[in-house]
């Protein structure tokens, strides 16, 4: 039998997480990590085992975290979502807390693995909380709404939801712009669209939605926005540090009143 | 006069106010209409001074009848006057929500024409939107002290939060600083806003159909550093509108000076900003550490100690009660040990479920021990030094600040600085 640690890699999608995660915990052999194959270098070490996905495995251990109540299922999301490389092995280990504790691992603040998922969940909904707020959406000629993000976490969904419960009745585009994904919101169903590369690389030069495409008034409100911006603010307490540190400037480039 | 002009003179003469919170209502979309109200609240930008941005905060107008003291819009002040229309006003809060600007408004006014004609226009902005636009978005309302009870009811259904200024923390102030208010203007609105607010609620709790009434509940704020009154009177004060009239928020303003009278701190004196971080501080003591104003100041002492949160001079005052055993001590124990937020006090309660907390985990849990640690012990073992002389653990609680509150220290030294 082979005792060699094993490392699990999957193809990068949530459901591959958790079918290399479900395989990693049944393993006799001991369990060197569990990582999708493009933050994996592959080396000519022995032990290296390439997990197909299998939707079906994936559903099961998702429904296990989920009978464990909202928070396991919770950390196991985000912390794909996240992108953070040790992710999946994160989830790995709390596959295993879950098995030994039950219901109250998820609380369980001294176990390494949870602690930092624990981290992630918290990036990366705060980073959703943050962007629901730093979202500025520009009104185009057709009165289509459309808002350039670019978040280290792949947040996008989050976000999408809030604008459906938020923005119902308007047609409206987040789109991602690193990670080139687009959601768009047509009063009735949200669905992946693709934008043209043309426009997506003019926003991502210019941080802006090019002018002949901008709906009459577009400019007219931004301004507006800036004046408020600049009147609002106390000049007895001045205090750009603390300014750039709750909102900073890597979001700076969408932002309309800043720049 | 532009729309941009009004825009920059009535926000610029808003941003005294304290409050930009969008919380603490939950307002959900209806089908043709647009926006909600997020329970937690969202903030959409930070200004310059580092404040955050949730809502539209304006005056209605800076066109004022009333002449107090404090006040940069006060009557005998010469400066730019602007008032917007109610439509006017409307289609800017529409405009910024759709591009997602704002979470909502924050509306406020000084008193033009009458205390009435201010009060029906500040209601026919929030109808508008309500009505017309059919907005479901956050609206703070200020009332306007003295105005009919009719108008402050039908403002209670179209608003998610109401709030009447006390403005000074006593009558003696308010006469010497603002004549034209009386404490009794300001009460009567606020007394009325919390029974109606409490019946409606029993009503909404018979019957999904009753009308909501300022989900939000009521709010105030006063101005500290303009008149005398000690942090003990202004703490007092605070605990009874928390306690007996059910306000959901109390507002300190750092007294900025901006007009010259012999009344007044002059006008090149700073803001108490020391101060007014202090007062919150304890203010969070009340709201959520279960403190009794009581227990952080008295007749004998009634102000705050300036170099140190309250919590930890309550905690060097009762050095007797600890140290607390992090694997004994109650939730409600553990949230009066210096250092250990709700956070850090749930987090130890809920591992201490799974198994007992060992020295090793605190770390992991994620205490900061840098002030927890002269007031624990963990199974029996003491963790702070057992030598310090009660001088020298104060000496060691006033080094070890939290960031925040040296940012406000160093910042305030900063100021001075550069002034004098």
């Amino acid at each position: 039998m082979n005792t060699a640690p094993d490392t699990f890699l999957y193809d990068g999608s949530f459901d591959g997480l958790l079918t290399a995660v479900a395989y990693a915990v049944k393993s006799q052999a001991p369990v060197a990590g569990v990582y999708a194959e493009h933050h994996y270098m592959p080396t000519l070490v022995a032990g290296i085992r390439q997990i197909k996905t299998e939707r079906e495995q994936a559903q099961r251990l998702f429904s296990y975290l989920n009978s464990l109540g909202r928070m396991p299922a919770r950390l196991a999301f985000n912390g794909y979502l996240s992108e953070d490389k040790e992710s999946a092995n994160y989830i790995h280990g709390l596959v295993r807390e879950c098995l030994r504790l039950g219901k109250s691992a998820a609380d369980y603040f001294a176990s390494e693995p949870i602690r930092n998922l624990k981290g992630l969940d918290k990036k990366v909904s705060f980073e959703a909380h943050r962007l629901n707020g730093l979202i500025r959406f520009r009104i185009l000629k057709d009165g289509l709404q459309y808002a350039p993000i670019e978040p280290d976490h792949n947040v996008i969904s989050y976000c999408a939801n809030h604008f459906i419960k938020r923005l119902a009745n308007r047609r409206w585009i987040l789109h991602d712009i690193a990670r080139d994904l687009a959601l768009f919101w047509d009063c009735n169903t949200l669905q992946p669209v693709s934008v043209a590369d043309d426009f997506t690389s003019f926003v991502a030069e210019n941080g802006e939605v090019p002018p002949e495409e901008m709906a009459e008034q577009e400019l007219h409100y931004q301004q507006l926005w800036n004046s408020f911006h600049a009147a609002i603010s106390n000049p007895a307490r001045e205090n750009h540090k603390l300014q750039r540190q709750l909102m900073p400037k890597r979001y700076w480039k969408y932002l309309v009143e800043v720049g | 006069m532009k729309l941009s002009e009004k825009l920059t003179i009535l926000a610029d003469a808003a941003k005294y106010d304290a409050s930009c919170a969008s919380s603490g209502s939950s307002r959900s979309n209806t089908l043709d209409g647009i926006g909600n109200a997020a329970q937690s609240g969202i903030c959409h930008s930070w200004s310059a001074d580092g404040r955050c941005i949730s809502l539209l905060k304006v005056l209605m107008s800076n066109d004022c009848l009333f002449d107090c003291s404090y006040c940069l819009s006060r009557r005998s002040n010469t400066l730019p006057r602007a008032t917007f229309t109610p439509e006017e006003l409307a289609d800017l809060t529409i405009n910024f929500y759709l591009r997602n600007y704002i979470e909502g408004l924050f509306l406020s006014s000084a008193v033009y024409g009458s205390v009435n004609r201010t009060m029906a226009d500040l209601v026919a902005v929030c109808r508008l939107l309500r009505t017309r636009h059919k907005f479901n978005g956050y609206i703070h309302l200020k009332v306007i002290p003295g105005a009919d009870q009719e108008l402050v009811r039908q403002a209670g259904f179209l608003v998610d939060r109401l709030s009447v200024n006390i403005e000074l923390p006593s009558e003696s102030s308010l006469k010497l600083l603002a004549p034209q208010k009386t404490r009794k203007a300001i009460l009567a609105p606020m007394s009325q806003i919390g029974e109606e607010y409490a019946g409606y609620r029993q009503e909404k709790k018979k019957s999904g159909k009753a009308p909501t009434y300022c989900p939000g509940g009521q709010a105030t704020q006063m101005i500290v550093g303009a008149s005398k009154e000690s942090d003990y009177q202004i703490l007092n004060l605070t605990e009874h509108l928390y306690r007996r009239m059910s306000l959901k928020r109390v507002y300190f303003s750092a007294y900025i000076a901006v007009n010259e009278a012999p009344i007044l701190p002059a006008v090149a004196s700073l803001p108490p900003l020391i101060r007014e971080h202090r007062l919150y501080q304890a203010d969070w003591l009340l709201r959520f550490y279960r403190f009794h104003a009581s227990e952080i100041l008295s007749e004998t002492s009634p102000n705050l100690d300036m170099r140190l949160d309250p919590k930890a001079g309550w905690a060097l005052r009762n050095y007797d009660l600890f140290p607390l055993d992090i694997n004994r001590a109650s939730y409600e124990e553990l949230l009066r040990v210096p250092g250990l937020g709700m956070i850090s006090a749930q987090r130890i309660v809920a591992t201490r479920r799974v198994a007992p907390i060992r020295e090793e985990d605190l770390k992991k849990i994620g205490l900061v021990m840098k002030r927890a640690k002269h007031f624990i012990s963990i199974n029996g073992r003491f963790l702070g030094d057992r030598t310090m002389s009660h001088g020298q653990l104060a000496a060691a609680m006033y080094k070890a600040e939290t960031p925040a509150s040296k940012k406000v220290l160093q910042n305030s030294r900063q100021l001075r600085l550069f002034k004098n």
